[in-house]
């Protein structure tokens, strides 16, 4: 880069903040559109409060201020940051500018109206296209690998400050934009700016190489980062989120999320593709169904809790053993056909209420919620004087769950056992040359799995009070391999991460339902050919791909899996 | 704001610079909403593969709705919809009834169109007292329990349905086929969901009484569309008619594809059938459908309902279910109207609110709407209905004495 | 006795008729797979498509003078319905599966899924009134022909029109592949793309040609379909793909033959086992997955495929 085009890009770079400071001060709309005026203040003007600024203007106003700062001043990585910067300044003023528009009814809304003119959208969104552009060149800049070291007890304090402000952050992702609904028509709009910018913020920090020393930090002391990171998730619901509407959801992600992780001991690690695997979350619920007092059960039985979900874990970890022993025979793409087989005869067959175990058409209905020493998991809670919402004993236990199930995954994909899955999954025959049974190695595979989703399943059926044939089709199957591909094949937070993001999502985002199937078909295809690997790639496959190199993108997951490690 | 505006964003690029402002209030004469805002929520599959009937739920709900709010009939609130979609699983109903209920906006919630979701919903809601009216459940366990026939026990204080039970329905169309249409040597088919097999059940048992021999029971898959398998299995059993327990998009190429096997035997079934869709898809003229209520021509409520959905401009038909989910909505209005009155809505007045609608009495677009003890609808009035040329005419009108 | 006989034959008819149908289906499975070596999940929404694009070009663009003149109306959505499937089928392939025609072999697989789900969705959101079934044009003879065995054996004629119409397409096809010059690079494609490639065959042109064809007979299979039973709905594909897959694995998946025999078999079985095996027509869909895993597990070659196959 000569002296020349260095003052040209520092030159568009500085232009681009200012216009982005710019935007966030002009109007964004021309009238009080008919659903209400548009949050964030949007008629606010720099001389009635020049530091008035809220929610997605704040947010711009940072990126322009930050751009500016580091358009002037070198800083390892200025490249990267800036484009990440620019992406976050062109994606919330995209977002913004097109709700307008749209429930504006036309460009009206954010340009010129009758008397009014409104241009913050498109200014903004053309500061942002200028940061990206003056940036472009900046993509050879590497990422800068920190190796600042400090004293064990000031990092250690230094991790959890960070664990902390991530427990903040996925608070506010969550309440972010508030409950949806008749009363609050902007939520979608808020939220999705909200995590625009979340995002990009998190970008820049990647860009500044801080978030890899963060994660070279929590794999230093990883037992008390896992510890930390436990005591946060065990900490959401003193936070904004505590509500029993995030609590039930939470609790729901939990069972996915539980369930997930055992079909990435299968798929992840053993590389067996399974697209029926939902019915053994729906074994373990119909079993604890039929155990736990329901009326509409014909076995009649109430057990304990506890009890109920290890015989629903062993029973559906039989099943998986059956369902698993084709993988004798049968390999790949076959095999997927087999599972999917599986999984269809499993819905017809509780659909047909086989045995008198399933209800048939009218499930298994009235199933008990769960309670400790005489108090309902569903009822109100005081814990010293603090009133938390009801529901949050259920998130407890699915929290612990889900730790237990990842410390068991964690535990094996280490292990003898876990080495030899990935050696089948990376050359059958190979595996088999070197001494691995892989035979009985592929059907423990499938059985531990499948124990881990029957698990989950006890506990769905008393969190849901129902059990229906409706919550095991196919369409389940593939959400649950979508979790585990997006958060990353293989890894411990994958498909944690990956529950989450597919449940919050359409949660957030209610008023698309009618898109959620199209927009979940579509993200499908774009994840397979844009990031195959997942937002955690798993560090053996990232070994064979691009040996020496080790770039995780995302700062969070990246945390997350150094801490899960 | 709707999600199709976004699909509608090249449009508006095309369009230019137009906008939608309102100026002041358009909406016809301005109520007093001095009180605020209360909110009806309501939890139906509006994605996937119900989101017909549940989309034509929201739109009959929010028509009433929107009714409500032009008239003033709930003094000094203006009152807002909203529909949250429940994917037909338990799980995301029961996140949705969680989510309404900790609005405390919201006053009631009409759905959930299946038994599997109220059954998930209705907890949580009791729970809350909020009030709650299903338009379509019929799984006779939500307002009498699991012993509903011996031992009937309300669950649910706070569930109401306007649908009415399998218990009501099957047997009326029983005994039109049975004693006046003379049919003796029935075969019976069902979808396998709770609908069509409540359905069935309670058909084959007042046939029976009657003295009508059931020939064959046969059950089609719910996305199956070549029947020809299930009709030659009940074909040599030579029926004289057959029972059909399910909806419409499956009952309209069944009745076409019987009469192509030979046979040319009337198709009975539910209200789940009574949509001129049913015709388009190949009822045959002489089939039969019950029907909640009056039929639309006698009964004004009906076709008013019928107009107003048209003139509401709603891009998707109301269904079967539309007229009920119509009347549940208004019976939430109409309770509400009453409790608040003279005064402000707050938490006591749920209980009011509830009290409200289990004295209900409304005639509405299915007729008298009333509630007994245990929150079913006490109107039997039912209708039978046939095919002739292009629509369903009524045959029949009558009330519903359950057999001792 | 005669009673018995005219169901038993009514069964087999029901059987041959949906066979058939699903064998042309399969054909599209097994030509991709073969050259591939892809599932192409997706290829049922293919179907689904063809039809949806044969109810479009009736209700928006047939005037209706012509829509009543079946040998005109047949013709015209047939061809209709193949242009749009083979339209849907390549797009599919351009966009969905060539980029990823070097990743792992799982990533295909749910691409595939992913392509699926959206396909089917596009169409509920997208098509006017897709949300629930719609009533298909009568493109054909209506009505039945009743065989005098017993209480009667009814034949459709637009089941025969199935049957007949499947066989015609699957020998043509057999005669194109092997004697046709794209015929032989498809061949060659299959057994080794590396060398094929050397020998000046385009690879890509050839799997365009491949998922082309496939779609072709997935649109007319689209118009049979709605032309018998008279309505489509959305999750036709899903269902039937399925069952076509299953019947191309039956028959030993590349193989033009075992495609054609693997789909009477799985209609068979569905209306035989629904109607003499326990559980009657509840349980019929039971039955095929549980022959789909007999045969995977005990003969994954299928009927009429090679044992030994030697596949890069």
């Amino acid at each position: 880069m000569n002296a020349t085009e260095l003052v040209n890009s520092t030159a568009l770079r500085v232009a681009g903040g200012l216009l982005t400071i710019t935007g966030t001060y002009l109007p964004w709309a021309t009238f009080v559109l008919n659903d209400g005026p548009y949050p964030a203040k949007a008629t606010l003007e720099f001389f009635r409060e020049p530091f008035g600024l809220a929610g997605y203007r704040a947010h711009l106003l940072a990126f322009g201020v930050a751009a500016l700062v580091f358009a002037l001043v070198a800083v390892p990585g200025q490249g990267r940051i800036l484009r990440a910067l620019g992406a976050g300044v062109v994606t919330v003023s995209v977002l913004n500018g097109l709700w307008i528009t749209v429930d504006g009814g036309g460009l009206g809304a954010i340009t010129v109206s009758d008397e009014d003119v409104a241009f913050g959208a498109p200014v903004a969104l053309v500061g942002g296209v200028l940061i990206l552009a003056a940036s472009a060149r900046g993509r050879a800049s590497d990422v800068p690998a920190w190796q600042w070291r400090f004293p064990p007890w000031w990092e250690r304090l230094l991790l959890l400050g960070v664990l902390v402000l991530l427990l903040v952050l996925v608070s506010a992702v969550l309440t972010s934009g508030g409950q949806g609904g008749a009363a609050n028509v902007y939520a979608g709009a808020v939220f999705l700016s909200f995590l625009a910018a979340a995002g990009a913020g998190m970008g820049a920090l990647h860009a500044s190489g801080l978030s890899s020393w963060v994660a070279a930090l929590s794999e230093r002391h990883r037992g008390f980062g896992i510890g930390v990171l436990l005591l946060c998730a065990l900490a959401l619901p003193f936070t904004g989120a505590g509500t029993e509407y995030w609590m039930t959801v939470a609790a729901n992600i939990g069972v996915y999320a539980a369930a997930a992780i055992g079909l990435n001991i299968v798929v992840g690690l053993a590389g067996l593709l399974d697209l029926g695997y939902i019915a053994f979350l729906g074994i373990g619920a119909f079993v604890a169904a039929n155990l736990s007092g329901a009326a509409a059960s014909r076995i009649g039985l109430d057990l304990p809790f506890p009890l109920v979900m290890v015989i629903s874990a062993v029973v559906a970890g039989l099943f998986g053993a059956v369902v698993g022993s084709p993988t004798l025979r049968v390999r790949g793409d076959y095999l997927a056909i087999v599972t999917l087989a599986f999984g269809e005869i499993f819905v017809r067959s509780a659909q047909n209420d086989i045995g008198g175990l399933t209800g048939g058409s009218n499930a298994i209905p009235g199933i008990p919620p769960l309670s400790l020493f005489g108090h309902g998991f569903d009822e109100k809670l005081v814990i010293g004087g603090v009133r938390v919402a009801p529901g949050v004993l259920y998130y407890v236990l699915i929290v612990l769950i889900v730790a237990g199930a990842m410390l068991v995954f964690a535990n094996l994909k280490n292990s003898r056992l876990g080495r030899a899955w990935i050696a089948i999954r990376e050359d059958e025959d190979a595996a088999r040359a070197m001494g691995v049974r892989t035979g009985s190695t592929k059907i423990l595979a499938f059985l531990i799995g499948a124990m881990l989703a029957g698990m989950a399943g006890a506990f769905y059926a008393h969190k849901t009070a129902t059990v229906s044939y409706e919550s095991f089709r196919f369409i389940e199957s593939v959400t649950l391999l979508a979790a585990v591909i997006l958060g990353g094949m293989g890894t411990i937070p994958g498909a944690v991460l990956g529950a989450s993001i597919l449940f919050v999502l359409p949660e957030k985002l209610r008023e698309f339902s009618d898109y959620r199937l199209l927009l979940f078909g579509i993200a499908l295809i774009l994840i397979m050919r844009f990031r195959p690997q997942g937002l955690v790639p798993d560090t053996h496959r990232r070994a064979e791909r691009a040996p020496g190199r080790e770039e995780p993108t995302v700062v969070l997951p990246a945390v997350l899996a150094k801490v899960g490690r | 704001m709707t999600a199709t505006g976004v699909v509608l964003v090249g449009a508006i690029l095309l369009a230019g610079c137009g906008t939608n402002r309102s100026e002041g209030d358009a909406s016809g004469p301005s109520c007093d909403a001095s009180k605020g805002t209360l909110v009806i929520g309501m939890i139906a599959p509006m994605s996937g593969s119900l989101s017909a009937i549940g989309l034509g739920m929201r739109n009959s709900a929010d028509l009433a709705v929107d009714q409500a709010n032009e008239k003033c009939t709930v003094p000094g609130y203006r009152l807002a919809f909203q529909p949250e979609d429940d994917q037909s699983l338990p799980q995301i109903a029961a996140q949705a009834a969680t989510k309404l209920a900790s609005d405390p906006a919201v006053v009631a919630v009409v759905g959930t169109y299946n038994s599997s979701t109220a059954q998930s919903a209705a907890p949580v809601l009791a729970q809350r007292s909020i009030v709650q009216i299903s338009p379509g459940n019929t799984g006779p366990a939500l307002t009498r329990g699991e012993e509903a026939a011996t031992d009937p026990k309300r669950p649910f204080p706070t569930y109401f349905r306007v649908a009415a039970n399998d218990l009501v329905q099957g047997p009326f169309g029983a005994r039109y086929l049975v004693q006046k249409a003379g049919k003796k040597k029935i075969a019976v088919i069902d979808d396998g969901k709770t609908y069509g097999v409540g359905l069935v059940e309670n058909f084959v048992a007042e046939a029976e009484r009657l003295g009508a021999r059931i020939v064959a029971r046969e059950k089609v898959g719910e996305k199956d569309t070549d029947f020809s398998s299930t009709i030659a299995a009940i074909r040599p059993s030579k029926p004289d008619a057959v029972y059909y327990g399910g909806e419409y998009p499956v009952a309209g190429p069944l009745s076409k594809q019987l009469a192509e096997a030979g046979l040319d035997i009337p198709l009975m079934g539910g209200d789940g059938i009574a949509d001129p869709q049913y015709i388009r898809l190949g009822g045959r003229p002489g089939d039969f459908a019950t029907n909640i209520g009056a039929p639309v021509e006698s009964l004004s409520s009906a076709k008013s309902f019928v107009d107003a959905y048209a003139a509401g401009g709603y891009a998707e038909p109301s269904s079967a279910y539309g007229p009920m989910t119509f009347d549940a909505t208004n019976v939430i209005i109409q309770a509400l109207a009453g409790v608040v009155r003279d005064g402000e809505f707050d938490e006591p007045s749920r209980l009011q609110l509830l009290d409200a609608v289990q004295r209900t009495n409304l005639s509405g677009a299915s007729g008298k709407v009333a509630f007994d003890e245990f929150g079913d609808t006490t109107n039997k009035v039912l209708t039978v209905s046939t095919v002739e040329d292009d629509e369903f005419a009524p045959l029949e009108t009558g009330v519903f004495e359950p057999s001792s | 006795m005669s009673t018995l006989l005219s169901t038993l034959l009514s069964q087999i008819v029901n059987g041959l008729v949906l066979g058939s149908l699903i064998g042309l289906i399969a054909l599209g499975y097994t030509m991709v797979y073969g050259v591939i070596q892809l599932i192409n999940f997706a290829h049922g929404e293919v179907f689904m498509v063809g039809a949806y694009g044969g109810l479009a070009t009736s209700t928006y663009l047939l005037p209706a003078i012509l829509q009543q003149q079946w040998y005109i109306a047949l013709p015209l959505l047939l061809v209709a319905g193949a242009a749009v499937s083979a339209a849907a089928a390549v797009a599919m392939e351009r966009f969905a599966y060539r980029p990823l025609r070097d990743a792992p072999r799982l990533a295909p697989l749910i691409t595939a899924l992913g392509v699926s789900v959206a396909l089917q969705e596009a169409v509920r959101v997208f098509y006017p009134g897709a949300i629930s079934p719609l009533p298909f044009p009568r493109v054909f003879v209506e009505g039945a022909y009743v065989i005098p065995i017993g209480d009667g054996v009814p034949v459709r004629y637009t089941g025969v029109l199935i049957i007949v119409g499947s066989v015609v397409l699957a020998v043509a096809l057999q005669r194109f592949i092997d004697h046709s010059r794209m015929g032989r690079a498809m061949r060659a494609i299959a057994q080794d793309r590396d060398i094929a490639r050397l020998m000046g065959i385009d690879p890509d042109r050839v799997i365009v040609a491949t998922f082309a064809l496939g779609g072709v007979l997935a649109g007319v299979a689209g118009i049979l379909y709605g032309a018998d039973l008279g309505f489509v709905n959305i999750d036709i594909g899903f269902q039937t793909g399925i069952f076509a897959f299953t019947a191309a694995v039956l028959g030993g998946i590349g193989n033009i033959r075992g495609a054609v025999v693997g789909g009477l078999v799985i209609g068979l079985v569905k209306a035989l086992g629904g109607q003499y095996l326990p559980g009657g027509t509840a349980y019929d869909y039971v039955w095929i997955f549980v022959v789909l895993i007999a045969v995977l597990v005990y003969r994954p070659q299928g009927f009429f495929g090679e044992t030994e196959r030697v596949r890069a």
